[in-house]
């Protein structure tokens, strides 16, 4: 039940950091990190593909209502959202995800979870950027703004993660 | 049967997800600008007042610079004023006949009614960025007004309103058109942007006869109703001749600011329902 309200309130929170202050920030057209994202990635590793996947579609709903996106926030976190289980093993190996009876995130090895947050973070950004502009033609642009963004998102969402996992779940 | 439902069973998730992807992939194909403002004026009746305490803690670090900028303002129109005091008095030493005009008869010539505003969001983080400021419906705002900065440099303009706020379309939005010209040059060009830096907007289709350097101001042309005439929209930077050597490509750097707009005030052309109206008529579409 505890689990419940966390996970409810990482949404709440994370829904908020997005719009009110991330998206206040105006450094320009390459600053645009996606935390949002965070959500989806520490979603409890044993949780159902289906309702992974379901959570990520409501968190892109959330944020294409206040932000007036459009869809392209579901279709980008619901493709990651069922793409989690093959990245993770990607990130991962096969046995450490597997042979565990109880994976969670904050038994990962840090090499190991950085790269899960990494390819979670550019599968995302890659759908969202590349739909955004919706043209090959600035193909050098939306490069530039994906790598510096993405930079940004991993970084910070690397600290949420901990902050989540270790700070809170473990007391 | 059996053997289907257990199919169906092992692959729904992969089913569920082409659906989802389906429906969202559709509707933002099918999405416009106006849809798009839409929703989010929805959404600002409910985030609205959030947004605005969060931005009047940004304001407070630009009210140096847009004091600075106001009380420039004021000075602008001081002299303006005293301009027109000094023709008043000539005339009413020189003449009688302007007695008749009354004050109610001035107020129905002026085209253009103004009303200030603050922006409560602004993104230039996308390619298709929206401004939300904090007047709607009930003062008295209405789709297609134009929007400017303090300073009288071009923003963009309304389009949806709630009861309390408003979305603005402003320049950076890949989907903005407006129409512009050279200042002291009657030749017009259409203004957009590519989309790429929150700094430069581009101009088009500006006939080679157009004689400008580096550096002149472009601004509003009044063709599209919506600006006013001579609305400051920004700095020739570079001018290129387009592929058939028929017109110029200009890029232009912004005038305003875009990425710290706190005070904004906003442009009503009262005639411009009047105008569309006889542009958009049953008559012209026959032609």
């Amino acid at each position: 039940m505890q689990k419940y309200i966390l996970y409810a309130a990482a949404f709440l929170v994370l829904v908020l950091l997005q719009i009110f202050l991330l998206d206040n920030i105006s450094l320009g057209l390459y600053f645009h990190p996606l935390i949002y994202t965070a959500f989806i990635i520490m979603l409890p590793l044993d949780l159902e593909h289906v309702w992974v996947m379901l959570l990520s579609t409501l968190m892109g709903l959330m944020i294409d209502l206040l932000t007036g996106m459009g869809g392209l926030n579901v279709v980008a976190s619901t493709a990651i959202g069922f793409m989690r289980p093959m990245l993770l093993n990607t990130a991962v190996g096969h046995n450490t995800a597997t042979d565990d009876t109880m994976p969670a995130l904050h038994r990962l090895q840090a090499k190991n979870l950085v790269w899960y947050i990494i390819l979670m973070v550019l599968a995302h950004s890659v759908i969202y950027f590349l739909l955004e502009t919706m043209s090959l033609s600035n193909i050098h642009h939306t490069l530039l703004r994906l790598v510096v963004s993405d930079v940004v998102s991993v970084v910070m969402i690397w600290y949420l993660v901990k902050l989540f996992t270790e700070k809170i779940f473990i007391k | 049967m059996y053997k289907l439902i257990e199919f169906i069973r092992r692959i729904y998730v992969v089913l569920l997800f082409i659906l989802i992807e389906a429906i969202a992939l559709n509707y933002y194909a099918h999405s416009s600008f106006y849809t798009r403002a839409k929703i989010l004026a929805h959404a600002n009746s409910l985030t609205g007042a959030f947004q605005q305490s969060i931005f009047s803690l940004r304001h407070y670090f630009t009210l140096r610079s847009e004091n600075e900028m106001l009380a420039a303002r004021v000075a602008e129109l001081e002299n303006t004023l005293s301009f027109y005091r000094e023709r008043e008095t000539q005339q009413q030493t020189d003449t009688l006949t302007m007695v008749a005009m009354d004050s109610t008869l001035l107020a129905s010539m002026s085209q253009y009614r103004y009303m200030t505003a603050r922006v409560i969001s602004n993104t230039v983080n996308s390619t298709q960025n929206f401004i939300t400021i904090n007047r709607g419906r009930q003062h008295g705002v209405m789709g297609d007004m134009a929007v400017v900065t303090p300073d009288g440099a071009m923003v963009g303009s309304v389009v949806e309103c709630s009861e309390r706020y408003s979305v603005v379309m402003p320049v950076l939005h890949t989907s903005f058109r407006t129409s512009g010209k050279i200042a002291g040059d009657e030749h017009f060009g259409s203004i957009s942007w590519d989309g790429t830096s929150p700094h430069r907007v581009q101009m088009s289709e500006l006939t080679k006869y157009s004689d400008f350097e580096i550096g002149a101001e472009v601004v509003s042309s009044g063709l599209s109703h919506i600006f006013p005439e001579g609305i400051r929209i920004g700095y020739v930077e570079e001018r290129t001749e387009n592929e058939n050597h028929t017109s110029f490509d200009v890029e232009i750097r912004l005038a305003a600011d875009m990425t710290r707009l706190s005070n904004v005030i906003l442009i009503e052309n009262t005639s411009y329902n009047e105008i569309s109206e006889l542009e958009n008529s049953e008559r012209l579409k026959t032609l």
